[in-house]
């Protein structure tokens, strides 16, 4: 079993930037809590899912709500374990290990902090393997998982729990009680068994993204030096291919909140000003990326806009005209390539009128 | 006339302005103890102009003081630090991600309390007194003196700061408290983090107030002074005394002011060429366009309202590579004069490009005659993508626009530059923080919570301007020059319908 200590969280922050696809926002408060609950109770375990025991009982664990809230209301250290306590009291049974809502962003942090205060394992992967907007995009829900009985507890220890058929309704209320308590929570769903983490998990992903971004950390600098490093981590990973599709400079972008979604399109010239740009659109995260009439990649594969000059991964928010970029378009994890998860994560599923051809193919 | 001084980490620069006109201007090196520099500038304006003192009506000082205080970690007094959010961020202490040896400069007492609100303007929790008691009875005992006091989304609801504050001035009658929520917006790690900063400054700010002010009456200056503020406003030389951190980030701003005075160019790039970077700004409607990313003084997180400025490595003594390919980020910085090549030194410099370009006549040209002319023209043409690229970063937009040259790295510039609709190299560019200073005006800031429902929005905004305009006249602007620059309005969720948070920033000239 390996461990992750201090001296990972930084890579793993960037890591998980990059698999972020945009989305995900600043994980400067994350970070910075995890590293205190380091600091606090140790470094922690990490298990791979084919490790875990078949009736071993698991429970990701995250935070729901707006995270410009917690700009203000600080999160604690000690309220991941907590959340944890009040988990195992409600549902009767002792939690052995925590998982990960999603790898891209802050809530790639969050498990590590409730590991470390309770001392128990934290799996090694996630529910997306990347950054996606909605609950019932996660793989532990496409795969049958029950969202509930679930368990949230917000600032002040004050707890709520949630009995629901589907895991669309529970987003609604877990949202709900989110904005009542405060506008950020903790909380403790689709908890599941050891033998059903295995076919719902999306594996190894925060052991990924800690090489990921040690790789992107060691290799700053521009993207056609960068992309030799980048397919050698992939390759061999769960996603397989990375392309560097496009270089260019942003010469549009144009977002407005939609739904509570951030939703627009980029335009990215190449240097030279020569062929047709590339357009990306935007839901978040970064969704669809075509050029003239060609897709170039859509969801549910990765696309990825860097800094062309360093490789530091950019926000959709932080993008802007005259951005200097480079594209990466990278293969999603075969999961989100059956029927079941196309269903909930395709093209269509976003409003785009194309079907999902798979990176490989186009 | 007025007066306009700039000082910089290595020069302070001081102008006469005569309405618009320079009518005298000087540029020398900031001395060890500061004061005496600013003693020197001012006698050289004098005797060029020969004016006499009493035709000076007012002084106004740019300065880097602070802000390079917090850098070098030097005249920093010690601080208890009151953060009032428990139970949240348990584990969470104020100065947290901070650089060891800056926690080590301000060795400060960190209290945490129970209280503050959450954003729709509940209480978070109960303010204890006990713990208040016991808080202030602590720093009594440890006698500290400096103290910052933070309190969640106060922002939006000021009530624990202050509570606090009172409490300790009738404990501690000669306490020196710095409120967060005099720091603006949102984010309330970074709006401490500019608490704590400017409460560990104040002795030193109380020190540099002075000197400046007794310099200036040494010289028969008995005009007011002013000291500039990060916006691009003025603050009164005694207000600085209470806020040394408000100054941070106003050389920038009047550099990028002074620019726009020197062209009347009232939307520009502004790109000042210093010794070991490029900085590029954008002036809109006259001010300088804010950043909205956090700002980081001596790597410590804040959320002041800066200018949004793109830093380069490219300046006068950069280093550059053989092939002329790569340009900077090192610098040979102020040892241009003894490392570059044509000052008899080693190190290839971006001067030593330009006087093998035979662009300039700078030391000797026999020393680099030797560089091969493709690798000079690549360096050159380098050096032209470089601000090229990243001004097309920073322009709003796409739109064409006139690019502004200012500072002593300016004359890199030799063959245009194709991102630049026009380039513009206005004299005294050289002094441009200086007049930025001397042209700094007066704000005027009101913040009030109104029910759109009681009054309707435009007479509530209106009630709001009146209000942040006679804090201007107050603090001296001319009542015919004052205008509305910033109006923000923030619904205030689950209160009175229609309650809304309406900010209003005014700016005037400096009334004569």
């Amino acid at each position: 079993m390996k461990q992750i200590d201090l001296s990972h969280l930084k890579d793993l922050a960037l890591g998980s930037v990059f698999l972020a696809t945009g989305g995900g926002g600043d994980p400067h408060v994350p970070l910075l809590i995890t590293q205190q609950a380091i600091k606090t109770y140790g470094p922690v375990s990490l298990i791979a899912p084919r490790d875990l025991k078949d009736d071993a009982f698991v429970v990701p664990i995250g935070n729901v709500g707006a995270p410009t809230v917690s700009l203000e209301l600080l999160p604690s250290v000690d309220e991941a374990a907590r959340t944890i306590d009040a988990f195992e009291a409600h549902v009767g049974r002792k939690v052995d290990a925590v998982a990960s809502f999603e790898i891209g962003g802050g809530n790639s942090l969050i498990p590590i902090v409730a590991a470390a205060g309770k001392g128990i394992p934290v799996v090694d992967g996630d529910g997306m393997g990347r950054a996606l907007p909605e609950a019932q995009m996660m793989s532990y829900a496409i795969a049958g998982v029950r969202p509930t009985p679930a368990l949230a507890m917000d600032y002040a220890g004050n707890i709520a729990t949630f009995e629901t058929d589907t895991t669309e309704v529970y987003e609604r209320h877990i949202r709900s009680f989110a904005m009542a308590a405060g506008g950020m929570i903790t909380t403790a769903e689709h908890a599941m068994t050891g033998a059903e983490l295995k076919r719902s998990v999306i594996p190894e992903t925060l052991s990924f993204s800690i090489q990921l971004g040690r790789t992107l950390r060691e290799n700053r600098g521009q993207a056609e030096e960068l992309i030799g490093p980048l397919q050698d981590v992939f390759a061999p990973s769960i996603y397989g291919q990375c392309r560097l599709v496009f270089q260019g400079k942003v010469i549009d972008k144009a977002t407005r909140i939609v739904g509570g979604y951030d939703v627009g399109e980029a335009t990215i010239e190449r240097f030279d000003g020569a062929s047709t740009p590339l357009k990306i659109s935007i839901k978040n995260e970064y969704l669809l990326a075509v050029l003239g009439e060609r897709v170039i990649a859509s969801v549910p594969d990765l696309i990825v806009i860097v800094d062309y000059e360093t490789g530091t991964p950019i926000n959709a928010e932080r993008l802007r005209y005259g951005h200097r970029v480079a594209v990466f378009a990278i293969g999603c994890p075969d999961f989100y390539r059956t029927p079941e998860a196309l269903k909930v994560v395709a093209p269509r599923c976003f409003g785009f009128d194309l079907d999902y051809v798979p990176l490989e193919d186009l | 006339m007025r007066i306009g001084i700039d000082v910089g980490g290595t020069h302070t620069d001081a102008v006469i302005l005569n309405g618009d006109k320079v009518i005298a201007a000087t540029k020398a090196l900031t001395s060890a103890d500061v004061i005496s520099g600013v003693t020197a500038a001012l006698d050289e304006i004098l005797k060029q102009s020969a004016v006499s003192q009493s035709a000076i009506k007012t002084v106004m000082i740019g300065t880097t003081q602070f802000t390079n205080a917090i850098i070098e970690r030097r005249e920093l007094s010690r601080a208890a630090i009151i953060r009032i959010g428990l139970p949240s961020g348990r584990g969470m202490p104020p100065m947290v991600d901070w650089p060891q040896d800056m926690i080590e400069a301000v060795d400060a007492e960190i209290y945490m309390l129970h209280g503050g609100y959450l954003y729709n303007g509940w209480p978070i929790a109960e303010i204890r007194e006990d713990e208040v008691n016991k808080t202030v009875a602590d720093i009594a005992a440890k006698g500290i003196k400096n103290i910052a006091i933070a309190s969640a989304f106060s922002p939006m609801n000021s009530a624990p700061e202050t509570l606090l504050a009172e409490k300790i001035l009738t404990a501690i009658p000669d306490a020196k408290i710095t409120l967060s929520h005099n720091f603006g917006r949102l984010g309330l790690m970074e709006r401490e983090n500019a608490a704590i900063m400017n409460t560990t400054l104040l002795p030193f700010a109380d020190k540099v107030v002075s000197s400046f002010l007794g310099a200036l009456e040494k010289r028969g200056l008995n005009c007011p002074a002013f000291i500039s503020q990060n916006d691009g406003t003025l603050m009164s030389a005694d207000f600085v005394r209470a806020y040394p951190a408000l100054t941070f980030a106003s050389g920038p701003t009047n550099s990028l002011r002074g620019a726009y005075k020197l062209t009347g160019l009232e939307d520009a790039i502004v790109v000042d060429i210093g010794g070991t970077t490029s900085d590029i700004g954008v002036i809109q409607n006259g001010f300088p366009r804010e950043s909205n990313v956090v700002v980081n003084i001596g790597g410590i997180r804040t959320n002041f309202r800066m200018p949004d400025i793109l830093a380069i490595g490219l300046g006068g003594g950069s280093l550059v590579s053989e092939d002329g390919k790569t340009i900077g980020p090192k610098s040979v910085g102020h040892k241009l004069v003894t490392q570059g090549l044509v000052f008899g030194g080693k190190t290839l410099t971006t001067t030593d490009i330009l006087v093998a370009g035979g662009h300039a006549e700078i030391g000797s040209k026999e020393s680099v005659a030797h560089l091969d002319p493709n690798a000079v023209a690549q360096a050159k043409a380098t050096m032209h993508k470089m601000l090229n690229d990243n001004i097309e970063m920073m322009k709003p937009g796409g739109k064409d626009m006139p690019v502004i040259l200012v500072g002593g790295g300016a004359v890199l510039v030799t063959d245009g530059l194709k991102a630049a609709s026009k380039l513009h190299r206005p004299e005294n560019a050289d002094v441009a923080n200086a007049i930025g200073a001397a042209i700094a005006q007066v704000g005027g800031e009101t913040e009030r919570m109104l029910s759109y429902r009681e009054i309707p929005r435009g007479e509530a905004i209106a009630s709001v301007t009146k209000a942040a305009t006679q804090r201007a006249i107050k603090a001296g602007a001319d009542p015919e020059t004052i205008r509305a620059v910033d109006i923000e309005e923030t619904a205030v969720p689950y209160m009175d319908e229609g309650a809304t948070r309406v900010r209003v920033k005014v700016i005037g000239d400096l009334a004569q």
